[in-house]
């Protein structure tokens, strides 16, 4: 019932713009049916904690489908070797677009949740200025060190887009969604350490099904100055126990700031776990931020020009408490290609401590 | 509780701003190049406007109208953009019109002014081209125009399909047009 509010509400906001589509002009532009584009990238990765080095590869192609103007299907397929030697594909996103007028777009499928900037926009290996995914959100595999926030990278439901431009240079985004959200592990819960508090184990992981009838919801607030500057606030909440009755819940604030021959990506997340202590529903609380710095070095000596530094800080604070310092450097290739080389020193305060290095060669295309 | 706010406030805010806010760009012009300019750049580095054909950028801009939160009518502006690039780029143009290519219609039709100014024309999202051969010398320009990237790596200056003759002929008029 109450999801079935939320979602008679989500398409109540749709109605208004309903009939106010733009008649776009085409200057004779061809029609265009499929394109394919994608990602993929080769790293040698070596782990202290893991006592192992490897070389790994990853192909991610994303087929689009333009059906008609309003119309865009998109599906991101990653294809990798795991460490038997078969290949695993991954559907990361399959969804397929509305464009309901000039500024809203209704989006269903398996989608890039819009929570922070990372999941949605910085998460391709080549846009990424790290080989590593920031420490707050995880991992594919999960063999990192610092225990993520929010390891969620995309969700099977309902979205909706808004844009409200006020000019060429100003605009505010109003992202929602409706989610199958988490549920709970199997594995159960884990000890951590000497803390007395147990942290619960929820799954994040996207699926055609959900185990109870809460659907997860939240959405994106944010602000852009273009082209030098967005903010965002972000909000996420899912019961993910079979009754319904344990919530797990995530707001985060995000900037992006570009400068000339500067970036800086940063994100704070804080989340309440609901979890049982003693047959008493307790609220487990956590929080941590990672900010990168990217500075191109031809900006100081010209025989770096096409070299950037990279530094990036991330700490989880409370529960699994942990830090990391990443330090690398990126060399472009050509404007989709380059080649990154990093070290990553990451302490964890109960737990074991963490130093891996990375040459990766990632391209976009 | 919290959650039922969230939802109805949101709601009500869409619903009240639906029909009043299509883009501005119903009413003013676009520009296609500080469209790129001013969101390309936020997530990846431009990429090359031949990297793909006419008829997949048709169907790649769409994808990254809901990835970088465009307008349609910015899409469109952006999809023109690049057709006017494509199409007028050398391959496609006879020996007469190659000939017949002057600095000032190059520097239009290669979109130079969507982001740049040049003797008080043009956009300001770029650094303004006025004197920019005597303070940066011609070699500069000429690599910047064959690899935008090679000075910056996060210019979100994309590059094109622009050849030597063309590159020699815009030197020329930003070298002996600038009149300030």
């Amino acid at each position: 019932m109450k999801n079935r509010r939320c979602i008679n509400l989500l398409v109540l906001a749709m109605l208004p713009s309903w009939g106010v589509i733009a008649a776009e002009e085409r200057n004779a532009l061809p029609e265009g049916r499929m394109a394919i584009a994608g990602y993929g990238d080769v790293t040698y990765e070596s782990s202290d904690r893991l006592n192992t080095s490897a070389f790994t590869a990853n192909f991610t192609p994303i087929f689009l489908f333009r059906l008609n103007d309003r119309l865009h299907v998109e599906a991101e397929t990653e294809f990798a070797l795991n460490d038997v030697g078969s290949t695993e594909v991954e559907l990361e996103y399959i969804d397929i677009h509305y464009f309901l007028n000039d500024t809203s777009t209704i989006t269903a499928g398996k989608f890039l949740l819009p929570f922070g900037q990372f999941s949605q926009n910085i998460h391709p290996s080549w846009i990424n200025r790290s080989p590593w995914t920031p420490g707050i959100y995880g991992s594919h595999g999960g063999t990192q060190a610092m225990t993520a926030l929010l390891p969620v990278l995309s969700d099977v439901g309902v979205s909706f887009q808004k844009i409200f431009p006020f000019n060429s240079r100003q605009k505010i985004f109003v992202d929602v969604f409706l989610t199958n959200g988490a549920r709970a592990e199997e594995a159960g819960h884990e000890e951590v350490g000497e803390v007395e508090e147990v942290l619960p184990e929820v799954e994040f992981e996207a699926t055609n099904g959900d185990n109870n009838k809460d659907k997860a919801f939240g959405g994106r607030l944010a602000y852009a100055f273009l082209p030098g500057l967005e903010v965002g606030a972000s909000y996420y909440q899912a019961s993910y126990d079979d009754a319904g009755s344990l919530e797990v819940k995530a707001r985060g604030l995000d900037v992006n700031f570009i400068h000339n021959h500067m970036i800086i990506r940063g994100e704070y997340i804080a989340t309440e776990t609901d979890g049982f202590e003693d047959d008493v529903i307790h609220n487990f609380k956590r929080d941590g931020w990672y900010l990168q710095g990217i500075y191109h070095l031809g900006r100081l000596f010209q025989i770096f020009d096409s070299t950037d530094f990279v530094i990036e800080r991330a700490e989880v604070n409370k529960l699994e408490e942990s830090s990391r310092w990443v330090y690398g450097f990126n060399y472009w290739l050509d404007d989709r290609s380059l080649i990154k080389i990093a070290y990553e020193d990451t302490k964890v305060t109960n737990g074991d401590d963490d130093k891996r290095f990375a040459i990766q060669f990632s391209y976009g295309f | 509780m919290f959650r039922k706010l969230f939802i109805f406030s949101l709601a009500g805010f869409l619903a009240a701003t639906g029909m009043s806010t299509l883009s501005a760009a119903e009413d003013v012009a676009i520009n296609g190049a500080e469209v790129v300019n001013n969101n390309c750049g936020r997530c990846h580095n431009s990429r090359s406007i031949d990297e793909f054909s006419l008829e997949e950028w048709v169907v790649i801009i769409p994808h990254m109208r809901e990835r970088a939160h465009l307008t349609g009518a910015e899409s469109d502006a952006v999809l023109g953009f690049f057709q006017s690039l494509q199409e007028t780029s050398i391959e496609n143009l006879s020996g007469s019109e190659v000939a017949a290519r002057t600095g000032e219609e190059l520097i239009t039709r290669y979109g130079c002014l969507g982001c740049h100014s040049f003797n008080g024309e043009g956009s300001s999202v770029a650094p303004n081209l006025d004197n920019t051969i005597s303070l940066r010398s011609e070699d500069f320009v000429r690599r910047k125009l064959l690899n935008p990237k090679f000075n910056n790596s996060a210019t979100p200056m994309p590059r094109s399909s622009i050849n030597n003759a063309d590159i020699e002929v815009l030197i020329a008029y930003l070298k002996n047009e600038n009149i300030r």
